[in-house]
């Protein structure tokens, strides 16, 4: 078989439309956090998404319908607790995920069992992308680019000294909060295309690649983007010719994308 | 002013613990009337025990409906109910690879342990691939634990369940015994169904978007089976052999792919989406719904309701 008609099937191509969107979604996002750092926020809520999918199927609501407000208040609480209790946000994070797994453990302990698997309701794969999906994540990545352009400066303050930006007379709370929902939204949804593992991944790997040889904010975040684009197109082509998953292979190319970041800055190549 | 305050306040929260612990204590004595409690992890044996004993044993599954055997991790509770139990059934190590290491913690001598899959020999697993390169994927080498399917293997099941019933309950022995025939023969009846039925067919390949669980019932009934992972469902499939099932499907002409129970069926229906095929459910018999429980779903029907899909997907004539 060979790559042409590997791209004749629609699956493939709505994995690579849609994983690309994702991918630029979740690096220049992941570029925001992990600078913050709440590297782990990704798999922070996927955990709380966990409970809530829980609560939903409990509740016979459409789980999404209840995890996106769930997750955007626990992000939001994150956030605050960061804040106001004086913790860290691994600290943070550690919280609201085990309190989102405890609660899920609960609810499908009291409810005597549930009519469908949780977890395999939590997990997509990128191979079983939709049409609708395609639309959903080209919509997302545009939200946030959006959002980035239209705020760039308050964001940039933000990210490297919030206390600075207060005091220049940003209204710090209200970032925080459009960036802790559209995170959430972001999570919940990716989530359920790609499986958590890649959106963690996306939300790690292409920032610290980008920090390797990034010069400057914006060139920073156009390289998490560029990689994170990159990781998913070879990830899916190298997954093909040596028959493995898709998503492990995307996350490898995207750790092997790292380590060559970090070759070429310690040879000096973009800082000499 | 503070002390007086903290002592009344644990003195209240150590009298709400024993209050709640009293309650709890009193359910078990309701439930531990003279029935001989069995507990079972997987529905089959659930179904199977339920069947043997009638009235005279109170049987609990021991992974809660609409979870997936496989990604199955035992809780407390579940420990403590295995414990409580007179039989504790369950598959055999490759199924339930957690049940060795929960028996171990649990410290109750009186507790009859029975492998269901006793003196049944797993088949390594060889997938049928077109002769394609594609034997890749995470659990090729393993025992495949799906015995269940092969519903001679599911009459050995029965034995060995019966047996350990009498062994604590002889009483009863009469009583377990004459269940367990009329299950033995509905079995028997399913294979022959099965097997006639199942020879009229159009075509012969099985193409299923779900993990490898149909392996024996293939086997048993001369049919080809391919399917979208490996032996667990965690397993994700690669983009390859989701072009292999498409090609299958174009190439034998199927216009229907299978799906399996409880977990989303996403992968088929992409699989369906790009040939045209439609969906049928192929259940595994792992687990059911909390709804199927409810209404008391049997384990014979469910594979009658297969055996229907199978029949129109496969286009038999009877």
């Amino acid at each position: 078989m060979d790559i042409l008609e590997f791209l004749s099937y629609g699956f493939i191509r709505r994995a690579m439309t849609a994983g690309s969107f994702i991918a630029v979604l979740c690096s220049v996002l992941g570029v925001l956090l992990v600078l913050r750092r709440l590297s782990l926020m990704g798999d922070g809520l996927a955990h709380v998404t966990f409970g809530s999918v829980a609560l939903g199927l409990a509740m016979k609501v459409y789980p999404l319908y209840v995890s996106i407000p769930v997750v955007m208040i626990s992000s939001v609480g994150i956030l605050k607790m960061i804040e106001r209790a004086g913790i860290y946000g691994d600290a943070a994070i550690g919280i609201v995920s085990s309190l989102g797994i405890a609660v899920g453990v609960v609810i499908a302990s009291a409810s005597g069992g549930l009519n469908v698997d949780i977890l395999s309701y939590l997990f997509g794969n990128i191979l079983s992308i939709g049409d609708a999906e395609v639309y959903i994540s080209m919509f997302l990545a545009a939200l946030v680019l959006l959002t980035i352009f239209f705020y760039f400066d308050e964001i940039f303050s933000m990210t490297f000294d919030e206390e600075f930006a207060k005091a220049s007379g940003i209204n710090v709370n209200r970032i925080n909060l459009i960036l802790a929902v559209l995170t959430s939204v972001t999570v919940v949804l990716t989530m359920r295309l790609v499986g958590i593992m890649l959106t963690s991944a996306l939300l790690i790997l292409p920032a610290v690649t980008a920090f390797q040889i990034g010069r400057g904010f914006k060139h920073t975040l156009f390289i998490a983007a560029a990689s994170g684009v990159t990781s998913v197109i070879t990830g899916i082509f190298v997954s093909f010719c040596l028959d493995l998953p898709a998503g492990a292979s995307i996350v490898l190319i995207n750790f092997a994308l790292f380590f060559a970041a970090f070759s070429l800055r310690r040879f000096n190549v973009f800082h000499g | 002013m503070r002390k007086p305050f903290h002592i009344l306040c644990s003195a209240l929260v150590v009298f709400v613990l024993l209050v709640s612990c009293e309650t709890k204590k009193q359910t078990i004595e309701v439930n531990r009337n003279d029935k001989l409690k069995v507990v079972a992890t997987i529905f089959p044996l659930y179904d199977f025990a339920r069947l043997i004993g009638g009235e005279a044993v109170d049987v609990s599954l021991l992974i809660p409906p609409g979870t997936e055997p496989h990604s199955f991790d035992p809780r407390p509770e579940n420990i403590v109910s295995a414990g409580r139990a007179a039989i504790f059934v369950y598959t055999n190590d490759t199924m339930e690879p957690w049940a060795g290491s929960m028996l171990k913690g649990l410290s109750s001598p009186g507790l009859v342990v029975v492998q269901a899959g006793r003196g049944i020999a797993l088949t390594e697993e060889h997938r049928p691939d077109d002769g394609h390169d594609g034997h890749r994927h995470g659990h090729e080498d393993a025992p495949d634990p799906h015995i269940w399917l092969d519903f001679d293997k599911a009459r050995k099941m029965v034995d060995t369940i019966v047996e350990s019933f009498i062994s604590v309950n002889p009483a009863k022995k009469e009583l377990y015994l004459g269940n367990a025939k009329k299950l033995k023969d509905s079995l028997a009846g399913l294979d022959q169904k099965f097997s006639a039925a199942l020879k009229t067919c159009k075509h012969n390949t099985i193409v299923h978007g779900g993990h490898f669980a149909f392996g024996y019932l293939a086997k048993r009934y001369g049919l080809k089976y391919i399917s979208a992972s490996g032996f667990s469902p965690d397993a994700e499939p690669s983009p390859q052999n989701l072009v292999r099932m498409s090609k299958t499907l174009k190439k034998e002409g199927l216009k229907h792919i299978f799906y399996e129970e409880l977990v989303t069926s996403r992968m088929a229906e992409v699989i369906a989406k790009e040939t045209g095929a439609s969906l049928l459910l192929l259940h595994g018999g792992h687990n059911i719904s909390k709804q199927e429980l409810d209404n008391g779903t049997a384990f014979i029907s469910l594979m009658e309701r297969n055996l229907d899909n199978i029949k129109e997907g496969l286009q038999c004539r009877r």
